[in-house]
C-alpha cells in the first residue's frame, strides 16, 4: 500500500473486527489472570436482608466472622423483591424482612423451615424535614398544610404501608393523600428530603438518625400500638439450614443486640 | 481506587464480555433470518426478539426469575442436575445476554441487510450453498455492523441493572456488578462508596463509545 | 454448443418480457436497447431470478418450468454468470475470487494464462480497472466449468480503445475452451464480431 494511503473500509473490515475481538480477549484474559484481591471462595451463607437493616447486619456479620470464621454474604433489597426471589427458589439461607406481609408470602409458599420464624427487631416511623426547615411542625402534616409529602409507595413498600396506616389512624389520610409523592425505597425518600425537593417525608427512625435531616416527629410504638413495625427473620428451606440456624441464634444473642440497640432498632 | 472497586469492575467487565461473546451467535442467526428470509410468523419472531428492549428490565428480570426458579420446568430440570442459576454469576450473564440480545440482533440485521444481495446471488451461481455464502460472503461483508452491535451490546450489558438485580441479587463478591453495586450502596446509605463505582462506570462507558465510533463512524456512520 | 430452449414471460417494470427461442450455437448474442430486459433474461437463465411463467431448458435438462413446478437453484445449474459490473467479492483478493467456485486443480493456471491475470493475482479487488475486473470475473465463472457462460455487456465499462484489447480474450475463451456463450450487448459491432446467432429483444 502506498505510504500515507487511507485504508479502504472494505479491505480493512476483517482487520478491524479481528482487532476488536483480540482487544476483548486480551482484556478479559488480563483481568481474569490478575490475582483476585477479594476471596473467590463462595460465602458460607447468603442472607437476604431488607435494605433498612443492611448496615446493622453488615456490622454483625463482621462480628460473626471474627467469632466463628464463617462468612455471611448479604443480599440487600426491597422486601418484596427479596420475597419474590425466595419464592422462586433463590438459595438464600435466611430472610430478614421489613414487614410481616412479605414474610407471610414466603411462608405461604412453603419456603420457611417451620418453627424458625421470629420477631427479630422493631422500628419506628419518623417524620423528617429538610435541615433548613426550622419552623416546620408535625401538625402541618396531620392537617395537610404542606404541598409535598414523600413516603414509600403506600401500596407496596413496607415503610409506605406503615405511613399510610398511621395517617389513616390519625384521620389525616384523606387530607394528605393528594400531597403524597410515592417513592420506591426509603432511601429515595430520604434523598428527596435532604435535597429539599419535598416539604417532609416519612421514614424509619433508624434511617433518620444517619441522615442530614431534621426529625419533627417520632411515631413511638407505645403510643401507636396498631403500628407494629416488626422485622421478622426466618430460616429458608434449603441446603444451608444448619448454617442459617446458627447465624440466627447469633442474631438473637447479646453481641448482635448491642449493635441493633446502638443503631436505634427496638427490641422485639 | 480501592481493591473492592477494582474487583467489582473486573467482575462486571468479565461478565459483560462473556455475555456478549455468548449472545453473538444467536443474535447473528436471528438477525440473518429476519434480514434474508420471509416466512409465516416473521412478525412474531421480530416482536419476541425485541421484547427485552421494550419491556422494563425489571419485568424481564421477573420473567427470568420465574424461568430459572423452582416453579418452572427449566428451573426444575437444572435443579435436578445440580446446576444453580439464581443468585450466581450465571444469572448475571444470562440477564446481560437477554437484555443486550435485541440490540445485537438489530445491528446484525442492519449490517446484513446492507450487504448487496447480488453478491450472494453470484456466489450461488458459483456453486456455493447457503451456509457457505453466509460464512464467506454475507458475514464478512456485514462484519462492521455486527462488530458495532457487539460493542453496543457490551455497553448495555455493562450498565445492566434491573433484570440483574432481580435474578442474580446483589451479593457482594458474587453477583454485585457496577450498576447493582451503585444502587445497593446508595440504598443502604453509603453514597460516598458509590462514587468510585460511578467513576469507573463512566470511564468504561467512554471507552465503549470510543470503540463504537471507531468501528462505525469512520465515514460518519454506516 | 448451447442447446438452449427458452419460453418465458417475466414482469419487467412496466412491461412483460416475453421470450421464445431455441438455439443450438456456440455464441448466442442477445441484442436490445437498454431497459429491454437483457439482464433479467440472463438472471432468469442463471437461476437468480424467477420468471413469472414458462420453461427454460438446456438440452434435456429442465432448469425451470412453471408447469412442472421445477425451479433448479442457481447453485445446481452449472451456469457461469458475469454481470455487467463484474461484482467481484470485495472482501477477497483476486486469487480468492477466482478460486471461489473452484472445482478441481489445473483449470486455474490455464485460465490465468488465457486471460492474462498473473500480475493481478495478489491485488485487492478495489484496485482494478474496469477491464481487469471483467477478466477476473470471467475467470471466476469459468473455474466452475460451467456448461454455458453468460456475459452481460462485458465491454460496457471499458473505453473504446481498450475494447480492442479485451475482445480477443473473449474470443480466446470461445476458441480455446469451447465454452458456449450467451453474449448480451447493445452494440451492433460487437454482435457482428462474435455472435453466431442473435436474439433480438425489443419493447
Amino acid at each position: 500500500m502506498a505510504a500515507g494511503a487511507r485504508p479502504r473500509i472494505r479491505a480493512n473490515t476483517t482487520l478491524v473486527v479481528t482487532k476488536v475481538l483480540q482487544l476483548l480477549a486480551v482484556g478479559i484474559t488480563v483481568l481474569a489472570a490478575c490475582s483476585a484481591p477479594v476471596a473467590a471462595q463462595p460465602p458460607d451463607l447468603v442472607v437476604s436482608v431488607a435494605a433498612s437493616v443492611y448496615d446493622a447486619l453488615d456490622e454483625i456479620a463482621g462480628l460473626y466472622r471474627a467469632a466463628t470464621g464463617a462468612t455471611v454474604a448479604l443480599n440487600a433489597g426491597g422486601s418484596n423483591t427479596l420475597a419474590r426471589q425466595i419464592v422462586e427458589g433463590a438459595k438464600a439461607g435466611l430472610f430478614i424482612s421489613a414487614d410481616e406481609t412479605q414474610m407471610d408470602v414466603v411462608e405461604k409458599a412453603g419456603r420457611i423451615v417451620p418453627g424458625t420464624r421470629v420477631r427479630l427487631l422493631t422500628n419506628e416511623l419518623a417524620v423528617v424535614v429538610p435541615k433548613q426547615s426550622h419552623d416546620f411542625e408535625l401538625s402541618r402534616v396531620l392537617e395537610g398544610r404542606l404541598s409535598r409529602l414523600a413516603m414509600g409507595e403506600p401500596g407496596a413498600v413496607p415503610a409506605g404501608v406503615y405511613g399510610r396506616k398511621w395517617l389513616e389512624h390519625e384521620g389525616a389520610w384523606r387530607r394528605v393523600e393528594p400531597k403524597v409523592i410515592p417513592f420506591p425505597t426509603v432511601r429515595s425518600v430520604l434523598a428527596a428530603v435532604e435535597a429539599g425537593r419535598v416539604d417532609a417525608g416519612i421514614v424509619y427512625r433508624t434511617d433518620a438518625a444517619t441522615s442530614e435531616v431534621r426529625i419533627v416527629g417520632r411515631i413511638a410504638s407505645k403510643d401507636h400500638p396498631y403500628l407494629d413495625i416488626a422485622y421478622p427473620a426466618a430460616v429458608i428451606v434449603g441446603p444451608n439450614e444448619a448454617d442459617a440456624k446458627r447465624f440466627l441464634e447469633f442474631l438473637k444473642g447479646p453481641a448482635a443486640r448491642a449493635v441493633f440497640d446502638r443503631r436505634g432498632f427496638g427490641r422485639p | 481506587m480501592s481493591a473492592e472497586t477494582w474487583a467489582i469492575a473486573r467482575f462486571t467487565v468479565l461478565m459483560a464480555g462473556l455475555a456478549t461473546v455468548l449472545v453473538l451467535p444467536p443474535a447473528i442467526a436471528i438477525g440473518w433470518l429476519l434480514a434474508r428470509r420471509e416466512f409465516a410468523g416473521k412478525t412474531l419472531v421480530e416482536t419476541i426478539a425485541s421484547l427485552p428492549l421494550v419491556l422494563p428490565p425489571v419485568a424481564t428480570g421477573l420473567l427470568l426469575l420465574w424461568l430459572f426458579g423452582r416453579r418452572s420446568p427449566v428451573g426444575q430440570a437444572l435443579d435436578a442436575i445440580g446446576v444453580e442459576v439464581i443468585f450466581t454469576w450465571k444469572a448475571v450473564v444470562i440477564a446481560m445476554m437477554v437484555i443486550s440480545f435485541p440490540l445485537v440482533a438489530r445491528s446484525a440485521r442492519a449490517g446484513i441487510e446492507q450487504v448487496d444481495r447480488r453478491y450472494e446471488d453470484l456466489a450461488a451461481t458459483l456453486g456455493a450453498g447457503s451456509f457457505r455464502i453466509l460464512r464467506t460472503i454475507t458475514l464478512p461483508l456485514a462484519s462492521r455492523g455486527i462488530a458495532a452491535g457487539a460493542v453496543l451490546g457490551f455497553s448495555r450489558a455493562l450498565g445492566e441493572f434491573g433484570a440483574t438485580i432481580m435474578v442474580a441479587g446483589a451479593i457482594p463478591g458474587r453477583t454485585r456488578t457496577l450498576a447493582v453495586g451503585i444502587y445497593t450502596l446508595v440504598e443502604t446509605g453509603r453514597e460516598e462508596a458509590a462514587w468510585s463505582l460511578l467513576v469507573v462506570s463512566a470511564l468504561l462507558a467512554f471507552g465503549a463509545i470510543y470503540l463504537s465510533n471507531r468501528l462505525v463512524g469512520q465515514r460518519g456512520g454506516v | 454448443m448451447i442447446d438452449l430452449s427458452i419460453d418465458i414471460a417475466m414482469r419487467q417494470g412496466d412491461f412483460v418480457l416475453s421470450v421464445r427461442d431455441t438455439a443450438s450455437v456456440e455464441v448466442l448474442g442477445v441484442f436490445g436497447p437498454s431497459g429491454s430486459g437483457k439482464t433479467s433474461l440472463l438472471e432468469a437463465i442463471a437461476g437468480i431470478r424467477r420468471p413469472d411463467a414458462g420453461e427454460i431448458r438446456i438440452g434435456d435438462r429442465v432448469l425451470y418450468s412453471s408447469q412442472q413446478k421445477i425451479d433448479l437453484p442457481a447453485r445446481l445449474r452449472r451456469i457461469g454468470y458475469v454481470p455487467q459490473d463484474a461484482l467481484l467479492f470485495p472482501n477477497m483478493d483476486v486469487r480468492a475470487n477466482i478460486n471461489y467456485g473452484r472445482h478441481e486443480a489445473g483449470e486455474f493456471e490455464s485460465l490465468v494464462e488465457i486471460l492474462d491475470l498473473r500480475s493481478l493475482l495478489d491485488r485487492r479487488v478495489t484496485m482494478l480497472s474496469g477491464g481487469e475486473k471483467q477478466r477476473v470475473a470471467i475467470a471466476r465463472a469459468l473455474m466452475t466449468r460451467p456448461s454455458i457462460l453468460l456475459l452481460d455487456e462485458p465491454l460496457a465499462g471499458v473505453d473504446r480503445e481498450r475494447r480492442e484489447v479485451i475482445l480477443p480474450y473473449i474470443l480466446r475463451i470461445r476458441k480455446e475452451l469451447h465454452v458456449p456463450l450467451i453474449y448480451v450487448t447493445h452494440d451492433e459491432a460487437e454482435l457482428n464480431s462474435i455472435a453466431d446467432r442473435v436474439l433480438r429483444l425489443g419493447r
